[in-house]
Order: C-alpha cells, then structure tokens, then sequence
C-alpha cells in the first residue's frame, strides 16, 4: 500500500474509540482459523491497528471455512460511509465447503486502482446490499480465481479503511463471555455502523451487542484473514446463508440470527476440527514484481540529447525486508516501542526503519522472530514478535522514505544546514549588503521512483535570509510609521516565514500578539510555567534584551504523531528579537535595482547549476561516512548528470487575419504582430483618456502616437474623449470617471495615466471599471511613456492590450481538432490568508480558440473547489453554445494549483463532478482530457551538446524515465530561457476519454502556449493557465470580488 | 522506573551541570561518557564556554550523534564575537590524551559505575592525575535509593559493576581528594519523599570537585590515544574574515541610508521617479531618525556633501559621509570597530568601500535614477504598471521565485 495514504487512516477520530478491545481469545474462536488473530491475542487496539494497517499489502489472502456449517460463504465489504456512495460487496457461492487458501500474486498500487474500478461496475443485484465485518474478510474462492478475487477484495479493503467507517463483523469468545462494558464507545459507534447498514440490509436488529463488539475488532491482524462469518442477508443466490459464529447456546439468544428472506442460518460451533494456521499450507514469500509502465512517449519532433538534474540511484542490495511487529501485551506509547526494539539491535541488526509497528530491515530474518522485553514503566514482560510481511524490490515505493531519510542525513554529514526541508551553505553566503539580505546557495534533494527507477533529484536553491531579527525589522517599521505601527507591521510580517536562533526550525507568523511580551509564562510539557525570559535564559542562555516586544504566533498545522498518536495542537509563540525573516522582503520585490541584483545571484545558468551538482556529488563521494550511510542500504549514487533521449517538438504556425508566418527559434513573433492587421478588431469609437494635469504632454503624445501605429494593426480608432484632472487623489480619478461613465453610456475604454506606482489608485480603479461600472480599462504608468524614443513601441503593444481587452482577437495557431473547448484553471492563494483564495476560470468558446469565456470563484475554506468549478463549466457551456449553437465534443482541461498529493483527490473526486455537469444537457456525453498543470517542480533540463550543458531549445519535451510510473505524464518545456536555466512544466493527463495519443496532448499543449497575447511569443504554460492566473490574480489581490458578469466575454483582465 | 521524577532524573543531572556552568563561568569544559551528547548540547548555548569537547568509547554512538552539535542555520546570520570550538573524541577514560589538558571543567554523569574496579583507578589517574581540570563533576547512582525502586534487585542497568551508597562514595572521592590535590563537595539529584530524604539520599549522588593547587608542569610525553571524530568552528566575530565581513556590511547599509535620506532633503526627492506616497514616507523617517539618533542628528544632515571625480572618462558623483558621522548613526558600528581610527583603518583595504583621500569619509556613489534600459520587446504586460512591477523581467514567468 502506498505510505502515504497511511496519515489518512490514523487522522479519522472515529476508529480510536472503537480501539480498546479486549477479552478475545482469537485462538479459540471459533472460526479462529487465521493467523492474524494469533497477532491480537490481546486487544490490540483498533485505533492502533489503523495506524500501521497497510490492508492492502497482505500477498496472499486466505479464508477458510470449516467443511461442515459454511455451504455458503461470501466475501463482504460493507458500504462506505462516506458518501461516495459505493456500497459493493462480492458474493462468492459456493457449492463445496472445503478449506480453501488463495493466494494472489501481489501487485503494486497499479492493480489496486483497477480493481476498484472494477468493483465500482459490479452489478447492484451482486454488490452493494450487503455487510462485511472488514475489509480483509476473504473466503476462500473455490476455485483458481483466487488472486483476483484476493487483490481485488484488497482493494476494497483499502478504500474502506481510508475512509474510517467501522468495521462490522462477527466472533465469538469461546466461553461466550465478550465483555460489552470494555467497549463503552465502540459499542456506540458499532451499533450506529449497524444501523446504517442495517437500512440497506434490512436486517440491522440482528446484530446483537456482541456481534458488533467483536466486529469492532476485526481490524488487526497484519494477514488479512477471514474470521467471523459473513452476514448476510437478501442476497440472490439461495445458496448463500448466514452463518451465526456462536458456539455457546448461551450467546445464541444475545445474537439471534434471523433467517430472513429463505436464508437459513446455521450455529456454528466451536470445536469444529478447523486447522489452525500452521497448518494451512505455508505459502512462500517471493519478491513483489513491479508492473510495465504505461506507454506514454510521443515520436513527433526532433531527437535530441538533454541532461536533467537526476542522478541515478542504484540499489547494491537485493531486497528489502518488510515486518510487522507486534508487542504482547500491548504496548501504547511509540516511545516505549522504539526504545524495545532498540534493545534488540543484535537481531535486527544497526540499519532500520521502524515506524512503531511496520519494520524494514536490509536483512532477511526468519519468517517469525520472537523477543522479549521489559516494560521499564511496571516491568511487565513485553513479547514482541517480528513476522516477515513482504518482500520488497529496493527500490520500492515504500523505501522511498526511509531512503529520503538517509540522505537528508548525509547533507548534514557534508556540512549543509537545513532550513526548512532544503540544505545549504552559510559558509558560501553571498551578503547583499544594501538589502540586509544573505543568499545561501544549497540544494532540494529527494529520492524519487520514476519510470526510469530511482533517481536522485537535485534542485539547486538558494535561500534568502534577512540579516536582521525580526524585532530590528519592527523597530524600523516603527520609525517610518508610528500612528499605524500595528497595521503595517501586520501587513509585514503575517505570512512570513521566520527562523529561530536556538533551533533549526522554520515558523509561518499567523499573527502578532501584541499584549504578550516575554515577560509572560507559558507551560512546559511537564506542566511547569515560564516566563519566555527564564526559559530562554536556562535552556540557551539567551539573553532578551527588549522587554517591550510582542510575540509571535505559529498555528501549526494539525497532524498527528508517527503512529497517529498525539495531535500535535496548540499555539507556538516566538519571540521577535530571537527570529529572523527567511525570503524576499515584499518591499523589495518592487525594487527593480535590488531585484536585478538579486536575480543575478539565485538564477544560475544551466553551467552553473551543473556545476553546483557535481560539486555535491564530488563531495558526497569523497566522504566516506556518506558513502557508507548511504551502503546502510545498500545505496549507491551515480557520479554522472542523467543524460537522455528527449524531443524539439515542431515549430508552430502563427496565423493573424491574412498572414501566417512560422515561429523563428527564439519563438517570438512581436515584430511581426504589429505589421500587419490582427484577427479581428473592434472599432474603438468612444473612450475617454483620464490624466493628471502634469501628464498632459504626454497623454497627448500618446494619443497621437495611436494613431499612427494603430492602422496597421487593423484597429480603428476615434478621438477620445480628453479629461484633465486638477489632482492626482485617488478619488478625483474616480469621481470623475464615474461621472464619466453615467454620462457617455457607450463608452467603451477607460484609459488613466498615473504617476508611480500606486496600488491604492490601481486598486480604486480596477474595482470601479471591473465590478462596479464594468468596462475595460487600461491603465498606464507615467514612466512608461515618458520616452520619446520607446513610445511607439509601447503604444503598439498597449494598443494590442486593449483590443484583447475588448474582445478583438490577436492571433491564432491551428489546432486539428473540431468542437472543442479548451479550459484553463488557475487558484490564487492569499499569502496572508487574509483573503479567500480565488479560483479563475476561463474556456475557449469558438473553433479557433481565439474567444474566451471567463468567471471567478471565491472559495471558503471549507468549500470544495469543485462547486465554483461546476458552476463555471456549465456558464461556459450554455455560452459555448449560445456562439456556436452546439456543445463542444471534446473538452481539454488545463489545471493549474495541483499538487502531487492531490492528484488522487482530483481524478477521484473532482473528475467525476465535473462528468456530472454534462448531465445537464441531455444526451449529453463530450470527451474529456483533464490535463494538471505543475509549475513549481524540481525537474530542470539542459540542453548536451559537445560535451557542455546549456539551455534548451523551445519546445523540448522529455515524456519518459523521468515521467510518473501512475500517470501518463510529460515535461515541456515551451518558452525560451534568457536567464536562469530551463525549468520546464509538467502535465499529467489524469483522465483522457478523447483518446488524444501522447503526441497529440503534447502538441496541443505546446500550441496552447502560443496564445497568450500578452506576449508575442511562447509562454511557460498554456494560455487559459495564464488568463486564468492573471484573473484569479486580480480577482484576489485588488477586486476582492467576483468582476462584473458583463465582462466574462471579455480577456478585460489582462 | 518508579518513582518517576520530574522533570526525569537525566535531565536533573544535566541542569546541574548547567547551573554549574552559568555560575563559575568555565571557558573549557569537557564530557567524559558523552554519548547521545545531550548534554553537549545543552551545553554548547552557555556563552562562556569556549571549547567543549565530548568523549566515548562508542564511537558509533558519537558519529550518531554528532551533528546535533553542528552550528545552526542562524548562527550565521549574526555571529557575535563569542568563540565556540566542539571536538568529540573516540577513547577510553583510563587513556590519556594530551588534549584533554588544562581544562576548566570536566563532568562525567553516570560513568564510574560502568567502569570495573581497575578501571576505576586508571580513570582517578588519568582525570585527576593527568587532566587536571580546575573542577570536575561526577555522578553515580545512590544504591540507598534502590529500595525505593519497587521490584528492582541487583542494579539499575545490566553494565553496572557496582553501585555505592553514600559512604562508600564519599570514602572514594576523598581518597581521590587526598591523592592528587582536590577537595569535594557531596550533593545529588533526584530527591525521595520528604521524610526518606535524611535516610536514603539522593537517587544520583554527585561530587563537585575542586583542585586545590596547581601542580608545575611535569614534563611529559604528549600522548594522543583519542582519535577526533568531529570538529567544527562556530561563526564568530573574532574570525577576521567574519568580522570584516559583518562590518563592512554594516558600513555599507548605513552609508547607503544616509546618504539617501540626505539626498532626499536636499533634493526633495522629486526626481527620483518614485511615487509620492513613498517618497513622503522616506522623507518622514529622515526627519524621525535624525530625532532618534542622540548627539549626531543635527550635524549629520550638514556634514554631508557631494563630490564630482573624474574616473577613468566619466564623471561620477559622491556623498562624502564622515566616519565619525556613520559612527553616531549607527552604533553597531561603532562599537565593532571600537574606535574611528581602527574603523579607518579596517576599512582601507576593502574594495567594496571607497574613502576619501584623508580616510576619515566614505564616498557614496549618487547612482543616477537613470531609468533602466529596458528593451521593451522583451517585456509583458509593462503598459499595465501597478500589475507588473518588475519590468526587466524578461521571461513571462517570474523564473526566479521557484527557485527560493
């Protein structure tokens, strides 16, 4: 199972309260055939068992049924809870009742995905209706069906964890004494399970208390073993019967079984000559096999040779070792079982990976190990047993971690500081004195398993710290402001990440408490208080010179312990004068000088970057206590940069309304857009022109300058309308273009000139001509347009701007495919979380993609993106068709704000809804290609040629080895590199029901990355990414709300 | 173990070393048994410790251990002139190694009692005989707590050879005492209920002890028995390279922010194409700084001026700003360099500043607000100011901030 789905169980609050039982004696139960009983002997807690519980790892499933009292048996599982509304069961009849072993040959994560869909298209009359104690509840299959049935069922069982619903089941005690008071809660919440199932069943009154009481635990053992019977009811085959696990006549009446709908049940007693798990035939452990990748290169193009900043990883050892320990009786403090399985070390041996209850081992131990330990605490005596689970390829998804875990250890060997999750080198920090910033070069590393195997990921980084605390930061901002001192500081530091002087931990400020000082106590751990001042004092000898500061606040975020134990909650408070701000101070981010400064350090060329990579690799390999941290296991880094196979894909056509030219090799077309006409343009006949009076020279250059550039782009163009404001008040320029506005109805342009940089004028204006009075505005620095010399150029481009803005259109590329609508998603964060984040929306809605469809959506935090989204698509649908009088047949998404982890999210749960919307129009059914868009990643290219590395040309596409083993996926890298060295973007086609080949969505993709016409040449993502980012930008940073309706037809926001 | 103390006994032990530390102020302190090296680390924040070296025979376990000791990230960032040297050795206590001498202070928490009886004397020998440390700290378990501990028989750990009682302790360290010059003093951690505490002691009986003289040097034979595991330097301001480096940053911020502030007074700041609100606001913190800065305010604005020098064909403009004028403004300057003519001197050789032929000012360079040359095919989005604001950008995507 994947780990990291492992969180997702431990997190469900729910499944602790069913955690306590006790009292079973699994060896004797009566159906006490599994092995995985013997694992719980004593109340393993539920709760526990989630935590560490990969269901879905278990090789060989087995189930047996005891010859004489189960003629029919099935395989349940009982529906989600959730609400996702899969209720699936598998009934397997069957005419011999015999003791059966399947066993499935174990596929990775691939085949589970499958076999959920599969269960997904179970007939209703065979699935659904039916209740299973857990997931792992297997009867044996009569037959060779075996390993499907298995894994499949192991695919449900998978799904049904995650999803935290309470396991129902059935045992019985063998003296039929099963203590209900130890269950106080998990009674509750069984019982609440049952009655749930009981609707759709129809049979809930016949769970007795004890029945769901030992249902509660059916969740423990590692070996997913049948036990209890299955319960059923109103199921079709009349074979099927349920089957009471009683075998005390006394326990019969507390669980009276009802034969319901000609069902018979059949008492099952206790001394049935079942064979205990030694018996059954003793399966062999064989390696896990890895399944083929999925076939997504693409030939289109031109080959040639690329190098990526991947170094192969290769593994010296031949597998590694899977265990599951249990500790008798239980053990519940993690801390307690590192430290016992620390004291067995001459077992285990020094190299293990050990989460408190899943073991990795280099070595093979035998099948079963059993130790004994002291608890210190009451000096109980510990059994702990060691049982192999698996075998494991050395470069399985699962090692990944403990890998990543070894490296990070070895960037510290060599010297590097962590901060954050990256390492770096202080003693190479570049000091921009001006700033008060230190750059620190370092590097992101990670172990990754990609279709070429495992790879070493090397991002070459800097960081960025401030040379002051955060407290001189505050005395500045004191200075400069004092009447709202407390507003700008806020506006400063909220959102900002700090690092401490006495650890290595980096905190995000929520916010600043302003009535704490460090003369305020808080409580340590063991219940004792401090004052921040004593606490400091004693434990770093720091001494806080400033009394009179706030403190900081940090709300972690909540998750939960290894193990799924504590919840680590609460607030962090940090003291400013002990914490530096890490990152770019927003005020310089507008300093162009200081910027260009900066850049020049952090964006290295593609030589560079290489170099800084052997660097790393010269001094790992040159150490050898890294070298031998990382033979630990088994793990051996290339000294070479990955050198690949990759594709130029072919240059692109761009067609404006009579020319059409091919791109150059710098992809770049703006000489060409402002020589001859656009596609289309719309006559500007009325607008008004708003400068101060101090601009007036200019705004009259400008307007005449217009008029000269404007007749080969194809756009005509009246006089505007002239006004001349008195002052440069943000309220001036909006009172009068409001009035404006009330007194010329048709006016179709708003353009203002302002003086420098103002948010607050830029922000007043966007609000009143994009939500209040909706119109296109343009508006333009003085700066820009203050040389004489630049000026017809920038008038070109400005002219160009506001065409687009008033829904000309620019240029197209030709894209073979018909009816079809291209989506662009894009989600803009607030960093201060201040604000809601916004989801942009914008779809393409004619056959040339050269008309755009746009909306916005503001989410809660608790809403799903996926209800804006919908609402969105079927906006741009209905006007799809009020343009063209028909739907799109095929419909492209562009996702952008996807991270890996939420890919599973989105194609399990956002794909679906959106599918859904097309139900709205009747017969109804378009393709759909959902394509995420990741921008942010670690993978770089560089170009090979003669023995050097330096960028890459536009176009180049890399659709192998460094790809995605789940998903067909590419890296593309479109626009051209001036500075820094190629950072291509990476597309996943999660879902893709238009069957465009590799080739195809790489083209298309490429080809939508030349529409963007803002700039005349290729853009690192595709256009709809790009207008949606730019409205979801405005929409969060300046409107603060959703723009006028009116405007949604209109690219208004760029 | 029962009962359990609080906070636990290991860290009781570790806050007495502590608590030692902070009141006599060693400047060398060693760990003999370090180990996990937790209390290294909790040593390695008192200021007044110099080098602190940690010694195990597991050699494994330091290795494990050792990079809890290395510097932190911020460290770096504002390194003080307190110097901190760590080295961690693999060797045996009853060796001895030449650099274990002349130590301030050595501890050695919960050793003795892992140490066979032979043992025991080499390690009397080589610590007191041989180290010679001004103080040493050493604790062992109190046996007569054992009886406190419910179900516990033998002793508290499998490796122990022995664990004393009071008196058996204390006729050893004072056998120590005798032989080789120390006086001890008897204290512990780890306290029994109120009305045992007469009775049993202390659960970890501890010995300060104290040298009593300072022998002459006896010529001996440097050994080095212990082999270096690790060693690391901490950023500090009395490495020249850090220190030239922390102060010329420092001069050049100060210098660079007062010679704007002054151009913005004299030249009202009107040309320098930045948008009002700013300008104002810059222009309010001038006036603010100069009230805050005591002494160098008034004159600071009218001691500076400008330069023209011809360089190599053009014509550039300086703001002389005097050192003696960055002094008062900022502090921290003053008090790195210690005085003007040092603060002259150190700054003579630095390419990164330019001084006046006297030595006594900083030239400023006036860079022009030229407007950027700026190709504006290159550029997107640049007619649409306020969106854009960094112009230069060249490429659509800001290429950069993935890469922070």
């Amino acid at each position: 199972m994947d780990p990291r789905k492992r969180p997702d169980l431990s997190d469900k609050a729910g499944f602790q309260m069913l955690g306590r039982g006790r009292g079973l004696q699994p060896v004797e139960m009566t159906v006490g055939r599994s092995r995985g009983l013997l694992l719980s002997t004593e109340g393993l807690g539920l709760g526990r068992a989630r935590g560490f519980l990969p269901p879905g790892d278990i090789p060989p499933g087995r189930g047996v049924l005891p010859p004489s009292t189960a003629p029919g048996r099935g395989l349940l599982v009982h529906p989600d809870e959730v609400g996702v509304g899969r209720a699936r069961g598998l009934l397997l009849p069957s005419a011999e009742p015999k003791v059966g072993v399947s066993r499935g040959a174990v596929l990775p994560r691939l085949g589970q995905q499958y076999e959920q869909k599969h269960m997904l298209e179970m007939p209703p009359g065979s699935a659904g209706d039916t209740a299973a104690p857990r997931g792992e509840e297997v009867s044996a299959p009569p037959c060779g069906q075996g390993s499907t049935l298995v894994s499949m069922f192991r695919g449900m069982g998978v799904t049904s964890w995650g999803r935290g619903t309470p396991a129902v089941g059935r045992e019985s005690g063998h003296d039929g004494e099963v203590k209900v008071q130890d269950f106080p809660v998990g009674l509750a919440t069984a019982m609440q399970g049952a009655g749930h199932r009981g609707d759709s069943m129809g049979r809930g009154s016949s769970l007795s208390a004890q029945m769901i009481v030992g249902l509660g635990r059916a969740a423990l053992p590692q070996l997913g073993m049948g036990r209890g019977q299955a319960l059923l009811s109103s199921l079709p085959s009349g074979q099927i019967k349920p089957v009471c696990p009683t075998s005390d006549p006394q326990r019969t009446p507390l669980s009276p079984p009802h034969p319901e709908g000609g069902l018979k049940v059949v008492p099952m007693t206790q001394d049935l000559p079942v064979p205990l798990s030694s018996a059954l035939p003793k399966k062999e452990m064989t390696m896990e096999s890895v399944c083929s990748p999925i076939n997504k290169a693409g030939t289109k193009g031109t080959p040639i040779t690329i190098g990526s900043n991947h170094i192969v990883v290769s593994c010296k050892n031949e597998a590694v070792y899977q265990y599951h320990v249990t500790f008798t009786p239980n053990v519940e403090s993690m801390t307690m079982r590192f430290g016992m399985m620390k004291d067995h070390r001459s077992t285990t041996g020094e190299v293990v990976a050990f989460d408190g209850s899943i073991l990795y081992l280099p070595v093979k131990l035998k099948d079963e190990v059993l130790l004994k330990s002291s608890r210190r605490t009451d000096n109980q005596e510990i059994e702990i047993k060691i049982k192999m689970t698996k075998i494991l390829p050395p470069n399985c998804d699962l090692c990944i971690p403990f890998y990543n875990v070894v490296f990070r250890r070895v960037m510290k060997i060599i010297g590097l500081k962590q901060v954050a999750r990256n390492h770096y080198d202080p003693e190479s920090a570049v000091v921009l004195e001006k700033q008060r910033l230190q750059v620190w070069p370092g590097y992101a590393t990670a172990i990754k398993h990609t279709d070429g195997g495992l790879y070493l990921s090397v991002e070459v980084t800097h960081k960025v710290l401030q040379n002051d605390s955060v407290l001189d930061l505050m005395n500045m901002l004191y200075k400069q402001s004092k009447e709202n001192f407390q507003d700008v500081c806020t506006k400063e530091l909220v959102g900002a990440i700090v690092i401490t002087r006495y650890n290595n931990r980096t905190y995000r400020i929520d916010s600043i408490e302003w009535n704490k000082s460090p003369n305020d106590s808080f409580t340590l751990m063991n219940g004792t208080k401090t004052t921040f001042l004593e606490y400091y004092s004693k434990n770093y000898g720091i001494t806080i010179k400033e009394m009179n500061q706030p403190l900081l606040l940090h709300r972690p975020k909540e998750r939960s312990k290894p193990g799924g134990k504590q919840i680590i909650t609460g607030e962090i408070l940090l003291v400013p004068e002990l914490s530096f701000l890490t990152g770019i101070p927003e005020k310089m981010r507008k300093d162009m000088r200081a910027m260009k400064e900066l850049t020049s350090h952090i964006n290295v060329s593609s030589e560079q970057h290489t170099n800084s990579i052997k660097q790393l690799l010269k001094n790992i390999s040159s150490s050898p206590e890294s070298v031998k941290e990382l033979s630990r296991w088994g793990l051996e880094i290339g000294s070479e940069i990955l050198i690949v196979q990759g594709r130029t894909l072919p240059l692109e056509t761009i067609c404006l309304q009579t020319s059409c030219f091919a791109t150059g090799t710098d992809v770049s077309w703006s000489r060409e857009v402002v020589r001859d006409a656009s596609i289309n343009s719309v006559p500007l006949n009325i607008w008004a022109i708003f400068y101060p009076s101090r601009c007036a020279d200019q705004a009259e250059e400008l307007v005449s300058t217009f008029k000269k550039v404007a007749g080969p782009i194809g756009l005509r163009m009246a006089r505007p309308i002239r006004v001349e404001l008195r002052d440069e008040r943000t309220e001036t320029y909006v009172k009068s273009i409001h009035s404006h506005l009330t007194s010329e109805p048709n006016l179709q342009l708003v353009v203002c000139i302002m003086v420098g940089n103002r948010d607050d004028l830029y922000i007043a204006i966007k609000k009143l001509c994009c939500v209040k009075s909706p119109i296109p505005s343009q508006a333009i620095n003085i700066r820009t347009i203050s040389q004489q010399m630049k000026l017809k150029s920038v008038a070109q481009k400005i002219l160009l701007q506001v065409n687009s803005k008033l829904g000309g259109e620019l240029w197209t590329v030709n894209i073979p495919l018909k009816n079809l609508m291209v989506v662009g998603v894009d989600v803009h964060h607030d960093t201060s979380k201040s604000h809601q984040s916004v989801m942009g929306f914008v779809a393409s809605v004619n056959s040339s993609l050269t008309r755009w469809y746009s909306r916005v959506t503001f989410q809660t935090p608790t809403e799903e993106l996926i209800h804006g989204f919908r609402v969105c698509l079927l906006a741009a649908l209905q006007k799809y068709h009020e343009i063209n009088h028909n739907l799109p047949e095929k419909i492209v998404v562009y996702r952008d704000g996807v991270s890996d982890g939420q890919l599973k999210m989105v194609e399990q749960y956002e794909i679906p809804q959106l599918i859904k919307c097309f139900e709205t129009f009747p017969s109804y059914e378009p393709k759909l290609v959902f394509i995420v868009v990741q921008k942010r990643i670690s993978t770089n290219l560089y170009s090979w040629t003669s023995n050097n590395f330096g960028t890459p040309s536009p176009g180049t596409v890399l659709d192998h080895t460094l790809t995605q083993k789940d998903w067909v996926d590419f890296y593309l890298m479109a626009h051209p590199i001036r500075q820094g060295c190629g950072l291509p973007t990476h597309y996943i086609a999660l879902y893709n029901t238009a069957n465009l080949s590799p080739d195809h969505l790489q083209r298309l993709t490429f080809k939508m990355c030349h529409l963007y016409w803002n700039w005349p040449g290729v853009i690192r993502v595709p256009a709809p990414c790009k207008y949606a980012h730019k409205l979801a930008f405005l929409s969060g940073q300046y409107l603060h709300s959703e723009p006028a309706i009116q405007l949604s037809d209109k690219l208004f926001f760029l | 173990m029962n009962p359990i103390f609080t906070p636990s006994l290991h860290s009781q032990r570790h806050q007495f070393v502590v608590d030692f530390v902070r009141k006599n102020k060693p400047r060398k302190v060693a760990d003999l048994g370090c180990g996990e090296c937790r209390l290294l680390k909790q040593l390695k924040f008192q200021r007044s410790i110099e080098l602190l070296v940690g010694v195990d025979i597991n050699g494994a376990k330091i290795k494990k251990n050792m990079l809890r000791l290395a510097p932190l990230s911020t460290d770096y960032l504002q390194p003080t002139f307190d110097q901190l040297h760590i080295d961690l050795y693999q060797g045996s206590v009853t060796q001895r190694d030449a650099r274990l001498t002349g130590f301030d202070l050595v501890t050695s928490i919960e050793l003795i009692e892992h140490l066979i009886l032979p043992d025991l004397e080499l390690f009397s020998s080589v610590v007191f005989g041989y180290m010679r440390p001004a103080n040493v700290i050493i604790s062992t378990p109190n046996s007569e707590f054992n009886k406190l501990f419910p179900g516990l028989t033998g002793f508290r750990h499998s490796d122990h050879k022995f664990e004393w009682n009071r008196s058996e302790f204390r006729s050893w360290a004072l056998k120590v005492c005798l032989d080789y010059g120390y006086e001890a003093e008897f204290t512990g951690v780890g306290e029994a209920p109120q009305e045992l505490q007469e009775s049993v002691g202390f659960c970890s009986q501890i010995g300060v002890f104290r040298r009593m003289n300072v022998l002459p040097n006896r010529f001996e034979e440097e050994v080095f028995f212990y082999t270096l595991v690790y060693s690391v330097n901490y950023p500090t301001l009395c490495d020249n390279n850090t220190f030239i480096e922390v102060l010329l940053s420092e001069v050049v911020y100060r210098a660079e922010q007062m010679k704007n502030s002054w151009m913005e007074k004299t030249t009202g700041g009107t040309n320098w194409g930045l948008p009002h609100s700013q300008t104002e606001q810059q222009k309010r913190s001038a006036c603010t700084e100069r009230l805050d800065c005591p002494g160098g305010g008034e004159e600071l604005t009218e001691s500076l001026w400008t330069t023209k020098q011809e360089e190599s064909g053009t014509l550039n403009r300086f703001v002389v700003v005097p050192l003696a004028a960055l002094c008062s403004f900022c502090p921290k300057i003053a008090e790195l360099s210690g005085s003007l003519s040092n603060l002259r001197r150190l700054l003579m050789d630095q390419p990164q500043v330019k001084l006046s032929q006297d030595g006594f000012s900083l030239l400023v360079k006036c860079e022009e607000q030229e407007p950027e040359q700026i190709d504006s095919d290159e550029e997107e989005d640049e007619e649409d100011a306020p969106a854009v604001q960094c112009s230069h950008q060249t490429e659509p995507e800001e290429d950069w901030e993935a890469n922070i």
